[in-house]
């Protein structure tokens, strides 16, 4: 009797055992679609991650799993743990030597920034590939999502995810019926740069009820002249700069006094950290370019 | 007796009398290629509207557009054109090497590694510029002290100790390149490959133009009898030595400025004198004003093309002279066969 409840216990407990391993055997490998549409499977979360691009490294922060990237890029200066973890050379020029020596087990790539060649190179070391490039602000919250499926850290994921997706609607809801005012956005000054329409700020303009004034060139970021900006005559100028605090590039557009933005003094400094990468810092950045332009509103 | 004089002071009389209608043909055509340029850009203004603002009417934003954008872009143009041109002319005459041309002893590599510099540091404008002529200067002196050292000098030690520090140059360029932050990178590219909306103010090269141009003219003689050979050239009573140093140092003074302004265009400086003596011959007299008048017209044509092709975007200026320079350059060299 004794004996028998003492196999008895002990067959339960092995049975319990072997349940719990069950999840681990029988699971079925996580599988999710990349940016590049092809189907990334692995056979159990990851553990050990390259991130190659920066706004790579601060999507899979977001999504849950910063404490397993195990390798960056040249300027992940975002969240700052980033700034401490392994840096593999730029995203341009890997080592891949060193990336390999890493071991890890998913690479975070970026099909238009990272080299093709270096991407087929690591994916012949048997190194899956995830390729991760958003495009608007949807694409920003699903790649968190997806991200954490990866990472198995879809409570963390689901919640970044929906606070972005709720705070850029709630955006669109609030300007949704604001008086258009025209925008030009700089990227650079020289050679003078600025976005379409299908960049992602462009898009945050729109959303912001901003109407950019390059909106219709063929090229993301086209290369223009000073004489375009002066001929359409923007009611607001927003520029980034070199560095977070460098306002110089809007002050030389007081060298042009007839611009209804100098006239208006509608002339805004956006970090350029805040929306030139898509990761979920453009929410803030989108509030940013939404206030900037509904004080140039206020101002007419 | 009356028959051989005559011929004679004809052919005296002749390059001069020949020197004033080339160069009042092509001030025309320099005016007539600024007046263009000054009429197109990205936004439309019609040839009344640019000559009513010339005249000093025109809305505010004509003014800007005309006095404060075109303009200075357009003489900008014209004088580095201009400058690359004569310089370009002026090491041919010295390396007496056609392939020689005005970045061929590694001036423009010490510029844009200047510039590079400053733009890496995150400055911009005038330091950007400045950083530029400091490294052009650099550079003369580097390659004047080493080719000097001791011992005889010849241009072709020149020609090898350019050419040498030149791809030293070249290294540390492609080093910049390769470290420089991602953002940085147009900037730097554009600048590499000679883009005038850089320029500021076009004064200081049109001034030196000018006056080198009017310095050159009664050098003409001894650099024709230079372009035959040294030798040659010291029988005659040249002196040598002087004149080739004198030639370098304002070929560089000249280049300096030009890269300064405008970063370094290439093709300009290499085929505007070739083109000149193919139609013209190689009289230094007429070719070196030539040259600032032909280089200054390829450029602002070039120049208006760039701003004007896919407007409001920009192409690179560099680019343009290439693609308008070589056709015109292979087909003159055909028909001279």
């Amino acid at each position: 009797m004794d004996l028998s409840f003492a196999r008895l216990r002990r067959r339960v407990g092995l049975a319990a055992a072997l349940l719990g391993l069950a999840p681990a055997l029988l699971a079925a490998p996580i599988c999710v679609i990349d940016d590049a549409q092809r189907e990334v499977c692995l056979q159990a979360p990851a553990q050990r991650i390259a991130s190659l691009s920066p706004g790579a490294t601060e999507l899979v922060f977001a999504a849950g799993g910063g404490e397993r990237v195990v390798a960056v890029v040249a300027f992940s200066d975002y969240p700052p743990a980033a700034r401490a973890l392994p840096s593999v050379g730029s995203h341009s020029r890997l080592d891949l030597e060193r990336l390999l020596s890493l071991q890890p087990d998913l690479a975070i790539v970026w099909g238009s920034g990272n080299s093709a060649e270096q991407i087929d190179a690591l994916e012949d070391f048997g190194v899956p590939v995830f390729y991760l490039e958003p495009e608007n602000p949807e694409g920003i919250a699903q790649a968190i999502e997806r991200l954490a499926r990866l990472s198995d850290s879809q409570a963390v994921g689901r919640q970044a995810a929906e606070h972005f997706r709720r705070g850029m609607a709630e955006l669109a809801e609030q300007y949704r019926d604001a008086e258009p005012v025209t925008v030009f956005y700089q990227v650079w000054n020289k050679p003078l740069m600025t976005v379409n329409d299908a960049h992602l700020i462009g898009q945050v303009i729109r959303l912001c009820g901003g109407r950019n004034v390059f909106a219709e060139l063929p090229r993301q970021i086209p290369r223009i002249d000073i004489e375009a900006v002066l001929a359409a005559n923007p009611q607001a100028i927003l520029a980034g700069g070199m560095g977070e605090e460098n306002r110089y590039w809007l002050t030389e557009w007081r060298a042009y006094p007839g611009l209804q933005a100098v006239q208006q003094d509608n002339l805004f400094f956006i970090p350029p950290s805040l929306v030139q990468r898509p990761t979920p810092r453009l929410l803030e950045g989108s509030r940013l370019l939404c206030e900037s332009l509904e004080t140039a509103r206020a101002r007419r | 007796m009356h028959a051989a004089e005559t011929a004679t002071d004809r052919r005296r009389a002749g390059p001069l009398r020949s020197l004033g209608w080339l160069l009042g043909l092509l001030t025309l055509v320099a005016l007539g290629a600024m007046t263009l340029s000054v009429s197109v850009g990205s936004s439309a203004l019609s040839l009344v509207d640019v000559l009513a603002t010339l005249s000093g009417q025109g809305s505010e934003l004509q003014r800007t557009l005309i006095f404060e954008l075109r303009l200075p872009r357009t003489l900008s143009a014209f004088a580095t054109g201009g400058l690359l041109a004569v310089a370009g002319a002026l090491m041919q005459v010295l390396l007496r090497n056609p392939l020689a041309d005005p970045y061929v002893l590694g001036l423009s590599g010490g510029a844009a590694t200047g510039a590079l510099l400053a733009m890496l540091a995150g400055l911009g404008g005038v330091l950007v510029s400045g950083s530029a002529f400091a490294g052009a200067f650099l550079a003369t002196l580097l390659v004047f002290g080493l080719a000097h050292g001791s011992g005889s000098w010849t241009p072709s030690r020149l020609l090898l100790t350019g050419v040498v520090v030149a791809s030293g140059w070249g290294a540390i360029i492609t080093l910049m390149l390769a470290v420089s932050p991602a953002e940085r990178l147009p900037g730097m590219l554009y600048w590499l490959m000679g883009d005038l909306s850089y320029a500021r103010t076009p004064w200081p090269a049109l001034g030196l133009l000018l006056g080198v141009s009017l310095l050159l003219l009664p050098l003409g003689r001894s650099l024709n009898v230079l372009a035959r050979g040294p030798l040659q050239a010291a029988a005659l009573g040249v002196a040598v030595r002087p004149l080739e140093w004198s030639i370098y140092l304002i070929a560089s003074l000249l280049t300096a400025l030009a890269v300064t302004s405008a970063g370094s265009i290439g093709f300009v400086g290499l085929v505007v004198p070739h083109m000149l003596r193919l139609l013209l011959g190689n009289d230094q007299r007429l070719i070196l004003p030539a040259c600032a008048l032909s280089g200054g017209i390829l450029l602002v044509l070039a120049d208006t093309l760039a701003r004007t092709l896919i407007a409001p975007e920009q192409l690179p200026v560099g680019v343009i002279t290439a693609l308008l320079g070589v056709p015109t350059f292979l087909y003159l060299l055909h028909r001279s066969r």
